[in-house]
């Protein structure tokens, strides 16, 4: 070893004499690379249609972009209407049936899609006149059935159903809704109610007011000829009527007055979805338009950012922080500061999210930090060049968003350009910590207290509260719901009666359960066995055992074949809580669980024992009126993500002189699964083989 | 190349496949004095340029018992370089706004980098460094050893139908080294000493068993002298001659059955041997692959998992090495479905392909499908840079960059049904049980 490195020392010695260069010394990037992004070529139709060329032949392939750049759409009291116009269109023309139509196009090896303002395809460029015409005429054309509505009416809905109790999506709509105002089309949502308003005709009529040329561009990028893509273009979209969209003003919002939370009580919230946000006047053409975005991804960017470092790395509150800066030519964006903190430090999440803000506009920021997001920004932007559909964009914004001509060319040279009091004069500008709006949605009883308490420069932030529709709402109360006498212990009593009596109940030993269903086209069944200490529950798909979980003394395992699998300690020790013939024999000894107030299940009152955990949050609710369970949903969260389950107990059936639900529905990802039971088997004979 | 225009509209499409047009991916190679090959492509449209070099080694180059070398060297040559400070190789690459990558097949190991064009030299640098001295000492080796083994774990060991091409090379392979999984084997990985990795080193990793390939917005003079400067010192290693056992055809099926703990759906895989992938008929079994087993229209998908449902999924690969290839396709039984089934029907689609040609609208289709993939694989300066480098050193022939889609557009629906039958035969075929463990075959 040693002679080696002398003879590489040696030879190395020997080999820097010669070399002109110094190997010991990293090399400093070049002068920033010119930017050669070609002018595209132009031409209009009488009916509006602006259409962009640019030329590329290195490879014989060619992307066509429509995109109509009307201003912002008040959908109202049929809020949906535009997305179920998108998702109807591209079903082939009133010419092209729609199978005919996907089939030709997959043919070709080509791809078409749309939205209810937009189209895309794109293709080798000797299909190209083809895939223009096929586009043309599914755009120009739209081929809208009643038997395509309502398939989609049913999945817009069903969407809508599945994010009913996700904490991003009710966030999400109480900012936006906070920031404009619900009857701007930026703060407008919708609502099962609004889609159900909206009919095939409604459909027709959105699409005849705005998919319509005036406002529209056609970007064609590739390897086609200027002369023949005016030809094609012209004879394909000249039949587009010649109309512009209705137009209407909206008022315009304003921040809030000062910084204040703005509360969403979401009880079924093991996490809290905080973002700190104020309206921003940002349009691509101003002269901070650069710096802005270097300053908000100095603040909120991405991993090596200041809130990721601080409140992830430092502190530990959650899986991630940052920030987002838009741009809008027509209205308002938002800039916006948020993180998904665990409920217990959601107060002093929301204080280090104002602190980050103020300092970013209080204090410079350093050399490095400077240095390292311009590398980046440069890096992004120039490997993002090579991709057609970012030459289509540039095309495109220099047109709509007035921008000079050479904006892209002299992007790297403007960005690099950027000093500290550039960055500090945008963060001053544009992001606020006086006029900002804390929106919170979490859960109340466990985070109003302290948030209440929020101080921020020496002042105690004012909370106000929403609800899931950012209406005015009274400040929640949690003591009031919970009617008298009633105790965990009082809900469970009842229950086993209900269920055929605590003398039945306690004669049961073993139990195995078997219920069956249908799921994605395939039969699903479930059977557990229970003892008081051990439980076994296994999954079956088409007759074949898929998966199993067994949990006894101190274990908790998956199994899959002969393979075993622990699963986390938390979740074992979570699982404790449930365990016992029937679960609520360990909840009634479980000094955790408790009565949380009353809540609507399937239009009938129902009581809450809520039972918390580490990873696993489970609400237990029984009919006020019966005692029998009727519901039980569970809150999972892991590495940062969250899955809300529910499961619902209907029809009850006595067997053996226990009542059992006889349909249970149980919510399978994005579905509900019902499943009937099949079997139930009182002191069935179990060994110690079934908990292996 | 505009005089098309008059021949597009209403011709029917057969005619639009001899209207095709050219590609042309422009470059230039040469050799320096150490053996090096270069290639550069230039390309101005956007401010990125492509460092990449491709050894010449791979995991068949290996003796008895130190399987998985390597590719415990792409891991090694990360770790520092005399002037690159271990541990820093990825920093320095994005603080300068770039992005890089490794990989290690049976045949070739390729490292490469991206970055805007103004940090050129930067690329360079550091793949000359890699070249010339990286560091190399048992506290490298003690690291990596433990990553590539925990890698094993993860991707084939703990991993769910894991095992499925090592046991699949250790069946169609009795005496050439692609019978051994790439990764490595256990025993081997921990037997590796310091002396057998600096051989390795010095026997491969030198300027006449590599090709450089730099490709982007480049100024090719100055370019070409920065090269010289970075690569021309590097010395020479000794020639390095290269000899693989042969194996001799396979003309009896071969029946074989595997276990797997992670799983509970048993498969079933019919394989066979292919010849090495720059030989024509490679190039047809290609197409036959696609047309048999690629996406949800293909023949084997629509039949056994859509029409007959007795499936619960159907795939195949498709894998091209140097020497020999391996074709196969793999289906998992729905409920109660025995896996001789699933291989009868598998056999019936692959008899069509030796006895019938294919329709004409099926033949179309799939040639349009090649044209777009071969289009989109030069789509970026990336995958440019990849192919010139493989096309040269594994193929021999550069120019197959622009070539290659014209052996596709040359072979016949008979040259396809020539080809099935002389490789795709029921006595040329491995068949392969591979079975959750401790559970019997239905």
């Amino acid at each position: 070893m040693k002679k080696l490195y002398i003879t590489l020392l040696i030879a190395f010695a020997t080999l820097s004499i010669q070399a002109q260069i110094d190997r010991s010394k990293m090399p400093e990037p070049g002068p920033s690379p010119e930017i050669n992004l070609k002018d595209p070529q132009r031409f209009e139709l009488k009916n509006g249609l602006k259409v962009l060329v640019v030329e590329n032949h290195k490879l014989p392939r060619v992307s066509i972009q429509l995109t109509l750049d009307n201003p912002p759409i008040l959908e109202g009291d049929k809020a949906g209407v535009s997305s179920l116009t998108g998702s109807l269109m591209g079903n082939g023309s009133t010419s092209i049936p729609k199978d005919d139509f996907n089939e030709e196009v997959d043919f070709l090896g080509a791809s078409i899609s749309f939205g209810s303002q937009s189209a895309f395809a794109s293709s080798l460029s000797k299909y190209f006149p083809r895939i223009l015409e096929l586009m043309a005429d599914a755009a120009i054309n739209p081929n809208f059935t009643q038997e395509e509505f309502d398939k989609e009416k049913d999945k817009l809905i069903t969407g809508l159903k599945s994010q009913e109790k996700d904490v991003s999506a009710i966030a999400n709509r109480v900012q936006l809704a906070l920031a404009y105002g619900t009857n701007h089309p930026y703060g407008e949502y919708t609502t099962e109610e609004t889609v159900n308003n909206v009919t095939l005709a409604d459909v027709k009529q959105f699409y005849a007011n705005y998919f319509v040329p005036a406002n529209s561009y056609l970007v064609v990028i590739g390897d086609v000829d200027f002369k023949e893509v005016k030809k094609l273009v012209t004879t394909a979209f000249t039949p587009w009527t010649k109309a512009s969209p209705p137009s209407f003003a909206f008022s315009k919002p304003a921040d809030a007055q000062y910084t204040q939370i703005n509360f969403v009580d979401v009880p079924n919230a093991v996490q809290s979805e905080i973002t700190v946000q104020n309206l921003v006047d940002l349009k691509m053409k101003d002269d901070d338009y650069l710096p802005a975005l270097v300053a908000n991804q100095i603040l909120g960017g991405g991993g090596e950012a200041r809130l990721f470092l601080n409140l992830r790395e430092d502190k530990g509150y959650t899986y991630g922080s940052y920030s987002r800066i838009g741009n809008d030519k027509y209205a308002p964006s938002r800039f916006s500061a948020s993180a998904s903190v665990r409920n217990v430090v959601t107060d002093s999440s929301v204080v280090e999210l104002l602190n980050e803000i103020d300092r970013i506009a209080k204090e410079p920021v350093s050399e490095k930090e400077l240095k390292n997001t311009k590398a980046k920004y440069v890096g992004n932007f120039v490997l993002a060049l090579e991709r057609p559909s970012t030459i289509a964009r540039y095309a495109l914004n220099i047109e709509t968003e007035g921008l000079p001509k050479d904006f892209y060319k002299t992007y790297l040279e403007r960005i690099n350009a950027i000093s500290i009091d550039d960055v500090q004069a945008a963060a001053q500008k544009y992001f606020s910590s006086n006029n900002a709006r804390v929106v919170v949605a979490g859960k109340g009883s466990e985070v109003l207290e302290n948030l209440e308490k929020v101080s921020f420069n020496g002042k105690t932030v004012p909370v106000k509260y929403y609800d899931k529709y950012a209406k005015g709402a009274e400040k929640p109360n949690y003591d009031a719901a919970i009617p008298e006498g009633v105790t965990v212990q009082s809900i469970i009593d009842k229950y086993f009666e209900a269920i055929g009596g605590k003398a039945n109940v306690e004669k049961i030993q073993s139990l195995k359960l078997v219920y069956e269903g249908e799921a994605m086209g395939s039969k699903i069944k479930i059977e557990e066995k229970r003892t008081a200490e051990k439980m076994a529950q296994t999954t079956f798909m088409n007759g074949a055992p898929m998966m199993g979980v067994i949990a006894k003394g101190d274990e908790l395992f998956m199994k899959q074949g002969a393979n075993k699998m622990a699963l986390p300690p938390d979740l074992q020790k979570d699982m404790m809580n449930s365990m016992g013939i029937f679960p609520e024999q360990s909840i009634a000894a479980n000094s955790q669980a408790k009565v949380a107030g009353t809540e609507m299940v399937d239009g009938k009152e129902a009581i809450k024992i809520e039972v918390p955990g580490t990873i696993i949050q489970a609400t237990y609710f029984y009919d006020l009126e019966s005692g029998l369970k009727v519901k039980v949903a569970t809150v999972t969260s892991m590495n940062g993500q969250t899955q809300n389950q529910e499961e619902f107990f209907k029809d009850y059936e006595t067997v053996d002189g226990i009542k059992f639900p006889s349909i249970k529905v149980s919510s399978l990802g994005p579905q509900m699964v019902e499943t009937k039971l099949l079997e139930a088997v009182i002191n069935v004979a179990v060994s110690d083989a079934d908990f292996d | 190349m505009r005089k098309r225009k008059l021949r597009w509209l209403g011709l029917p499409l057969f005619f639009l496949l001899m209207t095709a047009q050219a590609q042309e991916v422009v470059y230039e190679e040469y050799d320096l004095d150490n053996g090096l090959h270069v290639i550069l492509h230039q390309d101005n449209t956007a401010p990125v340029v492509t460092t990449s070099v491709m050894y010449h080694v791979g995991g068949k180059d290996r003796t008895e018992g130190r399987t998985g070398f390597a590719h415990l060297f792409e891991h090694l040559l990360f770790e520092g370089t005399e002037n690159i400070e271990k541990g820093k190789w990825f920093e320095i690459v994005s603080s300068n706004g770039g992005q890089n990558n490794a990989n290690t097949s049976q045949d070739r190991t390729y490292y490469y980098e991206v970055f805007p064009s103004n940090n050129l030299e930067l690329g360079l640098w550091m793949e000359s460094e890699r070249m010339l001295h990286p560091i190399i000492n048992q506290d490298g080796i003690d690291t990596q050893q433990e990553v590539v083994k925990e890698e094993k774990r993860l991707r084939y060991d703990n991993s769910p139908y894991g095992q499925l091409l090592p046991v699949l090379g250790e069946n169609l392979f009795k005496v050439h080294p692609y019978k051994d999984p790439n990764i490595g084997y256990m025993e081997d990985l921990d037997a590796a000493t310091l002396e057998d990795v600096i051989a390795y080193n010095k026997k491969y990793y030198v300027p006449n068993n590599a090709v450089l390939v730099v490709a982007g917005d480049i100024d090719v003079p100055s370019t070409k002298k920065m090269i010289s400067d970075y690569f021309g010192t590097i010395p020479r290693g000794a020639d390095i001659i290269r000899s693989y056992p042969k194996e001799e055809p396979i003309t009896e099926e071969i029946r074989a059955t595997a276990y797997d703990p992670n799983i509970q759906i048993p498969a079933v895989m019919v394989a066979y041997r292919t010849p090495g992938f720059a030989e024509r008929d490679a190039y047809v079994l290609d197409m036959i692959s696609t047309y048999l087993s690629d996406g949800k229209s293909s023949k084997l998908y629509k039949k056994i998992v859509d029409d007959q449902k007795q499936a619960l999924q159907v795939g195949a690969f498709n894998i091209g090495q140097e020497d020999y290839g391996m074709y196969l396709v793999f289906a998992l039984p729905v409920g109660e479905t025995a896996l001789d089934v699933l291989v009868t029907e598998m056999e019936e689609e692959v008899e069509k392909v030796r006895t019938e040609l294919i329709s004409e609208n099926d033949y179309q289709k799939l040639q349009n499908k090649f044209e777009n993939r071969f289009v989109n694989s030069n789509s970026s300066i990336q995958g440019i840079a990849g192919t010139l480098a493989t096309s040269y050193m594994l193929y021999g022939d550069t120019d197959l960059i622009n070539k290659e889609i014209d052996i596709f557009r040359s072979i016949t629906r008979e040259e396809i049904k020539a080809v099935a039958d002389k490789y795709l035969k029921p006595n040329q075929r491995v068949v392969i049980d591979y079975l959750p463990k401790d559970k019997t075959a239905n």
